[in-house]
């Protein structure tokens, strides 16, 4: 039972962190049809953003926090005017190729400038966690647990109750008609992107004490979010947070009770099946051909 | 003047022909070039910079002491991404030139399976770190290991920790590449004759970010030590950090990513105690010692593996190709074969007919931080 336990929280700080990755594709992928490729290297860049401000500068953690973050909301603003804005009206395939090299250029504008050393960067806490009952509780993986599920929050409350909320999702579910209504479809879909790579940020700055910051750790853990969306049922938020959840269970428990080195495969065999038995995930709605 | 069809024309022709003219400029300029094979990008490329930064040492002293056949050395690197078709592609690149007369591989054992054949049809010298005790087994006469294989390392780890800290139930944890494989073989072998018995055979895939798994099965083996072969830094600093938050303070026993700079760096203090197996510790020799010198002046990390059988393998085959006085491959792999007892930074170099330059490992400790030698255990070589 002690094991269960242990593997249960490992297992939900993980997932967390795919469901804070995969809510940022999400987001993006209902205000534009398009699956942003570049999700995964917010988190990168914003980690090491943390690096640059907390680490190398030495300014006080909190402070390195909030101008990463204000730095993710640039680079977000930023991304949609120079990646997806001038293809708007193309069709998906461009977008999502010009997401693809956007990832490839952060991720090399990175390593131009930092190099290719993992760097190490602390959590909040000065204590690393505390045991509670027969279970280690890791501080930084219930800080990511309690940050998402803040996050989550947060996001329900936002769409649902604020008028902006409202005029996001009426553009995510048909632009033309929030057009009609005199919302302002690309001024939406602007602030969409700043909000995505925000979260895809605060979910970078949260792993890295864990995983290290490195360059190649935005694709880590984008791929599992993508795997996770689709479990969910693309495009819906909820969906994400189970789908990633879940994810995270899966592979730590088929990890510890099936088989370590192809943790990896339980992830993407669970994928395999949704896409064969269920293909609008979990939460997904069956797309019915129109008449 | 205002460009027309013509200048424009001319402009473009220049331009294409202008890399061409430089490397023809540069080659009539003459150097001896060696192609390096090697991580630039990609999860080993922290452990790729060391191995340049140890091959530029060792290029500047051969080009100090005269060059080689009275021309400059030159190291063409190519990176392999830290992936084998990379390594693959890199290999190739470099193997196109036909003025580069010998190779330095990957010190990663399942590139160098990758790029193996092509190392066989390129028939030249390649220098290389990989420990898969098989590559030198593969029948492929221009391979030349410049670090001691993992039958060493498995047979050093299991005496050590059998017999003089006296741990008796083992937890194998290795990655489950070329090399993690092929090391943790090794040291289940070597344990029946100290007296040791494997209780948990564990592999895991390289990049993994979560060890918890691997962590619980440990505490619940009953094992009594650890022996490790982890491939990179980064798995090894999650591994570290989880084993101690999971109260498990078991005495450690690993291959030599265990003490290297890099994880030292990114593991800190939860490596405190550990033991490692060590081809290069600076206070084995004198040669170490110099290496290390040399290595601190150019860069701030600690002299490391990583660095120092780069630096060898420059200085032998420099070496080699100075004794041969000809690019003619088969007269520099025989030059190569009749090494005997050069110091090196890693030990004494004496090649077998395998292609094995090391027979012997350092062991070493991380004393809160810093990496104390031990020790060094030599074995016979046959030489044949």
């Amino acid at each position: 039972m002690d094991l269960v336990l242990q593997l249960l929280f490992t297992g939900i700080g993980i997932g967390a962190v795919y469901a804070l990755v995969a809510l940022g594709f999400v987001l993006i992928f209902r205000a534009t049809n398009v699956v942003n490729f570049a999700q995964g290297e917010f988190s990168m860049v914003a980690a090491f953003l943390m690096v640059l401000l907390a680490v190398d500068l030495e300014w006080p953690y909190w402070l390195a926090f909030a101008a990463a973050l204000v730095g993710m909301a640039v680079l977000g603003a930023v991304f949609n005017l120079t990646v997806y804005y001038p293809l708007r009206h193309r069709t998906y395939l461009p977008v999502i190729i010009s997401t693809i090299g956007a990832s490839i250029f952060l991720a090399n504008t990175t390593l131009a400038l930092y190099g290719p050393q993992p760097r190490v960067l602390s959590g909040w806490f000065d204590n690393p966690g505390f045991t509670l009952g027969p279970v280690y509780v890791d501080n930084q993986y219930l800080l990511i647990i309690v940050v998402t599920a803040a996050l989550v929050a947060l996001q329900y409350w936002f769409f649902e109750h604020t008028l902006l909320g409202k005029k996001l999702q009426a553009t995510s579910q048909d632009k033309e008609m929030a057009s009609l209504l005199g919302i302002r479809v690309s001024t939406m879909i602007m602030i969409t992107f700043v909000y995505s790579a925000v979260i895809g940020g605060i979910a970078g700055i949260l792993v890295a004490p864990i995983l290290f910051v490195s360059i190649q750790m935005g694709a880590t853990i984008a791929l599992k979010a993508f795997a996770a969306t689709i479990i969910g049922g693309f495009g819906d938020v909820a969906g994400a947070i189970i789908g990633g959840l879940a994810l995270g269970v899966i592979e730590t428990f088929g990890a510890a009770y099936v088989s370590v080195p192809y943790k990896d495969g339980f992830a993407f065999l669970v994928l395999v099946a949704f896409l064969i038995f269920r293909p609008q995930g979990i939460f997904g709605e069956r797309v019915a051909e129109k008449a | 003047m205002t460009p027309n069809r013509r200048t424009f024309a001319a402009g473009l022709a220049a331009g294409i022909a202008a890399p061409a003219l430089i490397r023809s400029a540069f080659a009539q300029g003459g150097s001896t070039k060696i192609g390096m094979v090697v991580p630039i990008t990609g999860p080993a490329a922290p452990s790729g910079a060391f191995a340049i930064t140890g091959a530029k040492i060792a290029q500047e002293a051969v080009n100090k002491a005269g060059g080689v056949l009275g021309k400059p050395l030159e190291i063409v690197t190519e990176d392999d991404q830290t992936t084998n078709p990379g390594a693959v592609l890199a290999f190739s690149k470099l193997a196109s030139q036909p003025d580069i007369i010998a190779f330095i591989g990957s010190i990663r054992s399942t590139q160098m399976h990758a790029m193996a054949p092509d190392m066989l049809k390129a028939a030249k010298p390649v220098a290389f770190g990989g420990t898969d005790p098989n590559l030198t087994k593969l029948g492929n006469p221009w391979l030349f290991r410049f670090r001691p294989n993992d039958s060493y390392s498995g047979k050093v780890i299991a005496a050590f920790g059998a017999k003089e800290l006296g741990k008796k139930k083992w937890a194998i944890v290795h990655s489950t590449d070329a090399f993690g494989t092929a090391g943790g073989k090794a040291l289940t072998e070597a344990l029946p004759e100290n007296g040791g018995a494997v209780v948990l055979d564990q592999g895991y895939a390289n990049q993994s970010q979560d060890f918890t798994p691997v962590v619980l099965a440990i505490r619940q083996s009953g094992a009594d030590i650890i022996g490790s072969y982890f491939t990179f830094e980064n798995d090894l600093g999650i591994f570290a950090r989880q084993l101690r938050q999971l109260g498990v303070n078991l005495p450690w026993v690993g291959s030599p990513s265990l003490v290297n700079a890099v994880a030292l760096q990114l593991a800190g203090p939860t490596l405190n105690g550990t033991y490692g197996v060590a081809d290069y510790a600076e206070e084995a020799s004198d040669a170490a010692r110099t290496f290390g010198k040399l290595f601190r002046a150019q860069s701030k990390a600690i002299p490391d593996n990583q660095s120092s059988w780069t630096y060898d393998a420059v200085t032998v085959l420099a070496m080699a190709i100075n004794k041969a006085g000809s690019t003619d491959p088969q007269k520099i792999r025989e030059a190569m074969l009749s090494v005997r007892g050069h110091q090196g930074a890693e030990g004494p170099y004496n090649f077998d007919k395998n292609g094995d330059g090391l027979h012997g490992y350092n062991i070493v400790k991380n004393d809160k931080g810093s990496i104390v030698f031990d020790k060094r255990i030599e074995f016979t070589p046959q030489l044949g």
